[in-house]
């Protein structure tokens, strides 16, 4: 198997994606889309990553896939946010807040000259 | 995460591969799709945007890799891949394929038909709920000394016991069953109510023996089995409140057993009458069983001192029996019921693993060739990137795969050989429970995995053992030293293997040949024997039924073709085990120690003539010894050189069965010893005047001049002419010595099979190694030889090299087999389990086979052509 990419980005990657889910179904685009602009194109999704980790996550059972018929009449695999996902997602947002917070308060701490 | 999910998307990718690769397409051509739109609709032109939306994705195709990864299925698919090849490769090898598939599935089917009679036999629960309570109490005064309980014992027990939640008695016996049908003889057990409660059996129908049945004045009631419910009393539903006369006494069927249930408590019964105990008026005779089921919580050690203490309560109770050391004393009834079995058949699980071993051995070293012959190959797969670890789990993948091909072989075999083994070995208890069903299955499966596993260890050694260059000069393929070594090895350890093998059949064909040399100290031949059992009924009276046998001795002694006829308790070999005990007047026991006991028959003056028995010493009896006349006896040679060594026997006194107040018992006379009790016990026997006896059954023995089938029917014309409703058992006395050897006979044959085929497996093993060796020295050979070296002198060489390895093998043998066949002792007859002349005898048969399997890769080492051996380099 090809190295994984590191834990934290998967592991943000994926909790981005619960996030866009949690709002409607979508698919594999929409998601990278959604997520391009919910951050307000901070990030760019890399779209080659962004499969293999649905299909992680469908083997962890967080989403589902069904194939729809989308409204210019095209089949598209649309991804639903199942409840183990939805319990993933509180989990995750609450341990990035923690974790964000303990970074913030890493560095707002400064030197005694003031410098940080 | 939930495996199970997890599972499924993993099945369901590599299922439906197919499938999920077209709807990953599907679906990343819809991205890209979107991707052109969306840029398209940002103003870009058309065949830009779709560039670009390309470009941003990156390659399709490594995307899609990443994604199958992703779905967890590429160790899955590698193994298909594995499989595959490994499948191939075996097509590809027919010759070693057979070999080892049908070598390991012999060795497999073995074992798991073992197992499976081991299970049934020896490992399964006995069928009683909370088996590990039921206890059989008995009468013991030494660790080996054990006999049945008296009405005394059974009635103290009842009475001061504090460890039993229930307790009952047995007492197992034969009977005339009459009235429903031809009169026949069965086996009956009479138990009382407590019996069925200890063993807590639910009946199919109808109802248990109850307390209020075993009273005095109770109408005697029966429990049958549903075989005989079926056989005589039409069907177990019409069988309740029916009447089964058993020894002339009408008893009314209360209940039948469940169907199949034809022992209970470990003894084996037709039906089961009410057992009503008598007062006891001695403390003798001791003729009862007793089962018990422990209360919840207490231990057999705790029942041992609660019984103890009663056996001390009854001791100065009773005059008749002063054995001071002399305990109940509860013991598993497991025990009971897997009996000797467990050493009989532990013995053939322990050799047929040795077998599975040797043939895994074999295997092994097969597939080591098979896998140095490769090298080359595998060097190729080296190169092109296949890493160590992937080699070695296609080696596993192709090793399992043949082992397990090897297990559905053996599953097969074992279920024949399982058939074969419940007909062939009836002896045993519970054997008809073996059978191929998923224990036995799972077994076999799980040495077949095992077996894979351990024939992998050698090609995985060698192949830890290869440098890091990559070999692909095919000629020098497998001449690795570690290769020859570890073959070495794995032949060396045949041997060690095979002779213990070897020395367990030789050990057992050396105890058979004596037990079958004994002299039974008569003619067999010519003697048969009808059993007549006289019942209460119709022959309340001793003088009736004592009428009954004299007149039956003298019709047959005036029937033509007969040479001589007479009476007998037992016949030879007998094992029903009629013991009494007695204190000698001139030679008495110590104050406090239990009396000697002997087997003791009753017989009239006709049946010494009519066995051939002579007389050595004083007489036999005649009409004095009769049943109002003093007690007399006569003593066989072992029993009169035993207890009289240094005096003669004749005219001295004994006390009989502890009766005291009885008159003493005179020795009239020492007649020659025969094998009562079967060839391999000795031959001391006390014989009474059937006039004394009060016997109710007896044998009508008749030695005839012509064939035996004609002297017993004439033989059942006579009784049915005494007694129409009289039941006979027919026996042929020199049939029943050639069953006794029956079951030697078989053990002896099963394991000398087994080893046959250890040695024939360790000799394949060095024949194999040897030719190889001739074949990777063929240059070396054929150099010496036009050096001038003698023919001769290569083959010698090859078979020294050779039987290095045999001798170190079979040395480490020797020690296995000296520190395991000491288990055998109980299983031989006049051999000890460390004979050196059986050990020596079987070295030198395997080491002989070893040299003639050296000797033909050597001769063929000797007729080397030195110019071909050189110019084929």
């Amino acid at each position: 198997m090809p190295p994984e990419s590191s834990d934290l980005l998967q592991g943000t990657l994926e909790m981005l994606v619960l996030k866009a889910l949690s709002l409607t179904p979508m698919h594999g685009w929409g998601i990278g889309h959604r997520i391009d602009q919910l951050s307000g194109d901070a990030f760019q999704v890399q779209q080659g990553s962004l499969y293999p980790a649905l299909q992680r996550m469908l083997r962890k059972g967080w989403i589902t896939s069904e194939w729809r018929i989308t409204e210019n009449n095209r089949r598209a695999r649309y991804y639903l946010l199942t409840r183990a996902g939805r319990r993933q997602l509180e989990a995750e947002t609450a341990a990035w807040a923690r974790a964000s917070a303990a970074v913030n308060g890493i560095l707002r701490v400064r030197t005694a000259d003031g410098t940080p | 995460m939930s495996l199970l999910t997890d599972a499924m998307e993993r099945l369901k990718g590599l299922f439906f591969r197919d499938r999920r690769d077209q709807e990953l397409a599907e679906e990343l051509r819809d991205h890209i799709e979107r991707e052109t739109q969306e840029r398209i609709r940002r103003g870009e032109r058309p065949e830009a945007a779709r560039r670009a939306a390309l470009l941003a994705f990156g390659g399709v195709e490594q995307y899609k890799e990443a994604v199958r990864d992703a779905r967890g299925i590429r160790p899955l698919e590698e193994l298909g891949a594995d499989l595959r090849y490994a499948l191939r490769g075996l097509r590809r090898n027919p010759g070693f394929t057979a070999t080892a598939v049908l070598v390991l599935g012999l060795g497999l089917g073995a074992t798991t038909a073992v197992f499976s009679v081991m299970y049934s036999v020896v490992l399964a629960d006995i069928p009683y709920p909370d088996p590990d309570r039921l206890v059989l109490v008995s009468e013991k005064n030494s660790p080996t000394n054990a006999w049945n309980i008296s009405t005394a014992d059974a009635t103290a027990i009842r009475a001061q016991q504090k460890s039993f939640e229930a307790w009952g008695e047995l007492s197992r016996q034969e009977a005339a069953l009459s009235g429903t049908g031809a009169p026949e003889r069965i086996v009956i057990g009479r138990v009382s109510a407590g019996f069925f409660k200890a063993l807590g059996v639910p009946v199919a129908r109808g109802r248990w023996i109850e307390p209020r049945d075993e009273a005095a004045e109770a109408p005697p009631v029966v429990v049958v089995t549903h075989e005989l419910a079926e056989r005589t009393l039409g069907g177990p539903d019409q069988a309740l409140g029916r009447s089964l006369t058993l020894d002339g006494i009408s008893h009314q069927v209360v209940g039948v057993l469940p169907p199949g249930r034809t022992e209970l408590g470990g003894f084996r019964a037709a039906a089961w009458p009410v057992l009503k105990l008598p007062v006891p008026v001695r403390r003798g005779p001791f003729w009862l069983r007793g089962v018990a089921r422990l209360k919840p919580g207490v231990t057999i050690e705790a029942a041992a001192r609660d019984l103890a203490s009663v056996s001390a309560r009854i001791l100065p109770l009773w005059s008749d029996f002063p054995d001071s050391l002399a305990k109940l004393t509860p013991m598993p009834l497991r025990g009971r019921i897997v009996g000797r079995a467990e050493k009989q058949v532990g013995l053939f699980a322990g050799a047929v693993l040795l077998v599975l071993l040797l043939a895994i051995t074999n295997v092994a070293t097969l597939a080591l060739v098979r896998a140095s012959s490769r090298e080359a190959e595998l060097g190729v797969r080296v190169m092109l990137g296949a890493g160590k670890n992937r080699i070695a789990r296609l080696l596993v993948t192709e090793n399992i795969l043949l082992t397990l091909a090897a297990g559905a072989v053996g599953l097969l075999l074992a279920s024949l050989a399982l058939k074969l083994a419940v007909s062939q070995l009836p002896n045993l208890q519970r054997i008809e429970n073996a059978r191929m069903d998923w224990r036995a299955a799972g077994f076999g499966i799980s040495a077949a995995l095992l077996a894979g596993i351990l024939v992998s260890l050698s090609p995985l050694a060698a192949l830890s053992g290869r440098g890091a260059g990559v070999q692909t000069d095919a000629r020098r393929a497998g001449t690795g030293r570690r290769t020859n070594t570890l073959r070495s090895i794995l032949v060396g350890a045949e041997f060690a293997l095979a002779l213990p093998l070897l020395v367990g059949a030789g050990l057992l064909l050396n105890s058979f040949v004596r037990l079958s040399r004994v002299d039974p100290g008569f003619d067999p031949n010519g003697l048969v024997a009808v059993t007549v059992a006289l019942p209460q009924g119709r022959y309340p009276k001793p003088e009736q039924q004592l009428r009954f046998w004299q007149q039956a001795e003298q019709r047959l002694a005036e029937m033509p073709g007969v040479v001589a006829a007479g009476l007998a308790s037992d016949v030879p070999p007998d094992n029903s085990g009629n013991y009494d005990n007695f204190n000698l007047v001139d030679h008495p026991v110590p104050a406090g120690r239990s009396e000697p006991a002997s087997p003791w028959y009753y017989v009239s003056a006709g049946y010494f003539k009519t066995i051939g028995i002579p007389i050595l010493d004083g007489r036999i009896f005649t009409v004095a010894d009769s049943s109002n006349g003093p007690p007399t006896v006569v003593v066989s040679r072992s029993w009169a050189d035993k207890y009289f060594p240094k005096e003669r026997a004749v005219g001295r006194q004994l006390i009989q069965g502890g009766c005291y107040d009885c008159p003493r018992t005179t020795i009239v006379g020492v007649v020659g010893d025969i094998k009562n009790l079967g060839l391999a016990v000795p031959a001391e026997a006390v014989y009474g005047p059937v006039a004394q006896s009060g016997a109710r059954s007896l044998n009508l023995v008749v030695r005839a001049a012509g064939g035996t089938a004609a002297a017993l029917r004439d033989l059942r014309e006579q009784v049915r002419a005494l007694d129409s409703e009289l039941p006979v058992q027919e026996s042929i006395i020199s049939a029943l010595f050639d069953d006794s050897l029956a079951d030697p006979r078989r053990w002896t044959m099963l394991l000398g099979a087994f080893a046959g085929a250890g040695t024939a497996l360790a000799a394949l093993g060095i024949f194999g190694l040897m030719s190889y060796v001739v074949r990777q020295r063929r240059r070396e050979i054929g150099v010496r030889l036009a050096l001038g070296a003698q023919p001769g002198t290569m083959t010698r060489f090859i078979v020294a090299k050779g039987m290095r390895y045999a001798l170190i093998g079979s040395g480490i043998g020797l020690v296995v087999t000296l520190a395991l066949v000491r288990r055998m002792a109980t299983m031989l007859f006049g051999v000890s389990p460390t004979d050196m002349l059986t050990i020596a005898a079987v070295a030198t048969l395997l080491l002989t086979v070893a040299v003639l399997a050296c000797w033909l890769p050597g001769r063929r080492a000797a007729r080397i052509r030195p110019l071909e051996a050189i110019s084929t380099e």
